[in-house]
């Protein structure tokens, strides 16, 4: 198993290598298939975390909670992969700008699925920080990539201010690394599972200290209140594909950061204070993503309130700490980055037939794209918490863990807000996709047959996991959620800090 | 063993003596760093000797103030002496008079009497020095305090020869930074107090640029003189408390005996006049501030001012 | 009030050297020209590199000289070259037509900039004093004087308006995050520093190529113009 592992990181990389030399053509396809093909490493993965921890080289360490986040990356980079091909062939530009702007865009992609590949896998809190810090770095370019005066603002904004927080974040792992070399010595460096082995025995002021820290640094990028304010920008002027992995999996990557900083504090001082922060950042969160989500005159900027809206779901759903939610909360991500990779890919469509990100220039799609429209219609649908899909029952979960756990104010207020968000994203969305389009300007069909099957293959994936999640999925997450919970059945002392 | 009352004397006596010497050092260095011969270094006691020997003359309308004014000054800046040490560790008998903020009150007299004189006059460029004087005082005036607090938690008095004799105990003493903060901004206060770059040039003709030059404009004669050695002797005051009260309370005399003292005596000339060089390099090394940014000047001398206090707060300062 | 008994020569030292760390950050917060904001992080970044020889001879954490090396050579020598490189090619020509001019490009006085600079240092001054840290490396006094550096260089970046000095802001926080890392952590393991090293100068070029594109297409760095993306 560790052999998978180490392929797992090393593809992205290679595809990043081989795509950046050969044409854009051949770039596309190359990028799929290792986007595809680490889908398949981290599903092969999956038996193997679920009876131990996988360790590798010394600094890779994979359990269960790393591989719920590696699943989700790892799809979505299959999926924005084939995606990818379709939406850089219909972007119709000059040859030659268009050529030096694939081979970017394609070796960038890459690359930057590889740091989100990386960072659940790495054994130690402060690598962990290092792969984020490379994928502010990485997605910068990215989100800088169309040139517009709209891109060159938001990179700014993204970079500076997620460096920033991240610096913040920095800080919280070098007390961590202090409260860790009290207990351990100074050669210690910074593994997680001795940490954890010793937490009982850390300082709980400077644990305290850094959790604060670490939830404000990596809540920068996770797009907390009130640290999301890059996050409307860069997902907006990104390219579509790059927002999708934007949302759905660095969002989720700074999350795992977080769970992790969590697990720490919660075996060192107790739950208590650290769902009491992780609760008021994702109360504040909620509240703010479901009032932004009305009147938004840009769709994809509705998407990323709508993703501000899905973090604070996450933090609450930890903050509830019961079994079930936790549970809930780990389903929520893979749901989400589905869900939400699905509503980026329609969106790209959108773009690609509209030539616009305005709401209020958009109408008719539903006649427009036979395709597209429906299952962009239906991701929406699904980030609205609507059954049969994945994040109905994620939510479910959350809200049923969070009642049983005698959080019923904080319970209720989660529904009416995701309520609230409902209204806001529903609306805008019925306008344009249902709304009969007076000109008849444009002619029906997809823009390309790359942009349907990815989103395809989201809304299988969101139907299964909202209907009937495989056995093994659920073993997973179950593991998972007793890593978090802090009984750690296995692998205590199954190395990783070598 | 000289008498105290003596060697109380001889601090006075040295302070107002060496004080113009020293000017005449910083002038000299001053114009050979410019590549300049420059003038002798005695050349302030021949101009003092010489106004001593002219003519006073007072404006018009002019109250007798205006000629008590550089006489009552002087007297000023010779009290102070009695206060600091200047030869000794030890105190002597004048020496608990008063205390730092004591000294302060003196010198600040001095300054409001010969502010009194300059607008006696009617000039309205000695009214002007005047007016700015008290200005840019007003700003000057919380970084003294600050200063004073911060010797106040290093001592538990605000006594000079008390930090003195605490500075000389320990070297971690003066590495400590709230040590070190209050010494710097002591000494960006002299340069303001003493009338040198960056806050104003020290020889020159430009009316508009002039704070403490300004003032003596309508003086002349013994008057003259004796404003102009009191400014010396403020200078060598505040260099003597910079010096033998912060940074290098060295080459004291410990006893009363004859030979400490008279090393003594000359060692703090020797002190000032390499402190006079320091001001004479940067002198020449920065352009002088415009006047609306002297208040800059002043504010970076509070901020190191109120870090030294905030340091001694967090324990290690 | 009992006088404050003396440190020792090595914690003075020491906390004098992070007190000019927090002088030359303010430098940062007060300097109009850009230029002298490079000279001042690099100033800064050297007596980062001297406190961390100064703490690696006295504590005898001999790989703390490496550190200091790779400090000077990355953060003294390489990162204020890329920014006088670029600060060259997008020297201001045009500034009186376009009417950007972007020195001093802070939007308060004199006086605020130093009462909110000396109540964000005071406020990081004894906030961190409150924590149970006890030193392997610099001393504890350090530890406040970098939360208070890093404190003012959140301002540096919230309060000027151009890009260069932002970015500049950015780097001196890093600079704050390492003075702390200095007395909690001086002995983090060597790779991890090196390996944090590199990785700044990633985002120094990152942050070079944006400044460049955003130049190209504004023909400033005043980040006056960057209002579009709101709500």
């Amino acid at each position: 198993m560790p052999v998978v592992a180490i392929v797992l990181l090393a593809l992205p990389l290679a595809a990043a290598a081989v795509a950046f030399w050969v044409p854009p053509r051949a770039a596309g396809p190359v990028t799929a298939a290792a986007g595809v093909a680490s889908f398949g490493l981290v599903l092969a993965l999956i038996p193997a975390v679920t009876r131990h921890d996988v360790t590798a080289l010394g600094f890779i360490r994979i359990d269960a909670l790393a591989a719920v986040f590696l699943l989700a990356t790892s799809f979505l980079y299959g999926c924005v992969g084939i995606y990818s091909i379709g939406y850089l062939r219909t972007g119709g530009e000059h040859e030659a700008r268009n050529r030096r702007y694939a081979g970017r865009f394609w070796a960038g992609l890459n690359v930057f699925a590889w740091a989100m590949l990386v960072a659940p896998a790495m054994s130690s809190l402060a690598l962990l920080w290092i792969a984020v810090e490379v994928t502010t770095i990485v997605s910068a370019l990215l989100v800088a990539l169309e040139g517009t005066d709209g891109a060159a603002e938001a990179a700014w904004k993204y970079v500076l201010i997620a460096s920033a927080g991240l610096t913040i974040a920095l800080l919280g792992t070098i007390f961590v690394y202090y409260a860790g070399a009290q207990v351990l010595g100074q050669t210690y460096n910074l593994a997680f599972t001795p940490l954890l082995g010793v937490a009982g025995r850390l300082s709980p002021a400077v644990v305290r200290l850094a959790f604060v820290l670490a939830v404000l640094g990596y809540g920068t990028k996770m797009g907390l209140f009130p640290v999301h304010t890059w996050l409307p920008d860069a997902h907006s002027e990104a390219p579509t594909p790059v927002s999708a992995l934007l949302s759905g999996a660095l969002l989720a990557v700074s999350f795992y950061a977080i769970l992790r900083f969590y697990q720490v504090t919660q075996a060192a001082i107790g739950p208590r204070f650290p769902r009491d922060v992780l609760l008021a950042f994702g109360v504040a969160s909620l509240l703010l993503a479901a009032l932004y989500l009305f009147g938004q005159r840009d769709y994809k900027r509705m998407l990323a309130y709508s993703s501000v809206e899905h973090m604070g779901i996450l933090a609450i759903g930890v903050s509830f700490g019961a079994p079930l939610a936790l549970a809930g909360v780990l389903l929520h991500v893979l749901a989400h980055a589905a869900a939400k990779g699905n509503a980026f890919m329609g969106a790209g469509v959108l773009v690609r037939k509209y030539a616009t990100k305005q709401t209020g220039l958009l109408t008719g799609g539903l006649d427009l794209l036979p395709w597209s429209a429906p299952m962009f219609l239906a991701a929406v649908l699904a980030l609205s918490a609507m059954p049969p899909f994945g994040i109905f029952r994620s939510e479910f979960e959350i809200v049923a863990g969070g009642l049983a756990g005698d959080h019923n104010v904080a319970a209720v207020l989660l529904v009416l807000l995701v309520t609230v968000a409902f209204l806001g994203l529903s609306a805008t969305v019925n306008k344009m996709l249902l709304a009969p389009r007076p000109e008849a300007d444009l002619a029906r069909g997809e823009p390309s047959a790359w942009m349907v099957v990815p989103v395809l293959a989201g809304l299988v994936a969101l139907l299964v996991l909202g209907l009937h999640p495989p056995a093994e999925l659920t073993g997973l997450l179950n593991h998972a959620v007793t890593a978090l919970r802090g009984t750690v059945p296995h692998g205590t002392g199954s190395g990783g800090a070598a | 063993m000289l008498p105290e009352p003596l060697i109380q004397v001889l601090q006075v006596l040295t302070v107002a003596g060496a004080a113009p010497g020293i000017s005449g050092v910083i002038a000299r260095v001053e114009a050979t760093l410019q590549g300049r011969h420059g003038p002798r270094i005695l050349q302030p006691y021949y101009d003092l000797a010489k106004l001593f020997r002219k003519e006073a003359l007072a404006p018009e309308g002019a109250s007798w103030v205006f000629l008590a004014a550089p006489v009552a000054a002087f007297a000023c800046y010779l009290t102070v002496p009695l206060l600091i040490p200047v030869l000794t560790t030890f105190p002597l008998p004048l020496g608990y008079m008063g205390d730092i903020l004591g000294g302060g009150f003196i010198l600040s007299l001095a300054s409001f009497l010969v502010a009194v004189a300059a607008l006696e006059t009617g000039s309205p460029y000695a009214q002007l020095g005047a007016s700015r004087a008290k200005t840019f005082a007003a700003i000057t005036e919380p970084v003294v305090l600050f200063v004073v607090f911060t010797v106040a938690m290093l001592t538990a008095t605000d006594l000079p020869y008390a930090l003195a004799a605490t500075v000389r105990a320990s070297a971690g003493q003066i590495v400590r930074p709230a040590h070190v903060l209050a010494a710097a901004a002591l000494f960006m206060v002299i340069l303001y107090e003493t009338g040198r770059i960056p806050v104003e040039t020290h020889s020159g003709t430009n009316e508009f640029g002039m704070i403490e030059e300004a003032r003596s404009f309508e003086h002349s004669g013994p008057y003259l003189a004796l404003l102009r050695w009191g400014s010396a002797a403020k200078q060598m005051i505040l260099y003597t408390i910079l010096l033998n009260v912060f940074t290098a309370p060295w080459g004291l005399a410990a006893t009363r005996g004859a030979g400490p003292v008279l090393l003594a005596m000359v060692a703090l000339p020797a002190k000032a006049c390499v402190l006079g060089a320091v001001v004479a390099v940067i002198d020449d090394s920065f352009a002088k501030l415009r006047l609306f940014k002297i208040t800059e000047f002043a504010a970076a001398a509070f901020l190191l001012a109120v870090l030294g206090v905030f340091t001694l707060y967090l324990g290690g300062g | 009030m009992p006088p404050a008994p003396a440190p020792s020569v090595f914690a003075g030292t020491a906390n004098v050297i992070a007190v000019l760390i927090l002088l030359a950050e303010f430098g940062m917060f007060r300097q109009a020209l850009l230029r002298d904001q490079v000279r001042l992080y690099a100033g800064q970044s050297v007596l980062i590199a001297a406190l961390a020889v100064l703490v690696g001879a006295v504590q005898q954490l001999p790989e703390l000289y490496v550190l200091a090396a790779v400090t000077i050579a990355l953060k003294a020598v390489a990162i204020p070259l890329v920014f006088r490189r670029l600060l060259r090619e997008t020297e201001p020509e045009h500034a009186e037509q376009t009417g950007h001019d972007i020195a001093g490009t802070g939007g308060l006085g004199l006086a605020s900039t130093v009462l909110i600079g000396l109540a964000v240092a005071a406020f990081g001054f004894f906030t961190a004093t409150a924590l149970p840290v006890s030193s392997g490396g610099a001393p504890v006094t350090a530890l406040s004087v970098s939360v208070s550096v890093i404190l003012v260089a959140f301002v540096v970046m919230i309060h000027r308006r151009d890009v260069a000095s932002q970015a500049i802001g950015l780097f001196s926080l890093e600079n704050g995050i390492s003075l702390a890392s200095l007395v909690v952590a001086p002995a983090l393991p060597l790779l991890v520093e090196v390996v944090l090293a590199v990785d700044l100068l990633l985002a120094v070029v990152v942050l070079g190529l944006l400044i460049r594109l955003h130049h190209g297409r504004a023909e400033t760095l005043s980040t006056a113009d960057l209002t579009e993306l709101r709500g």
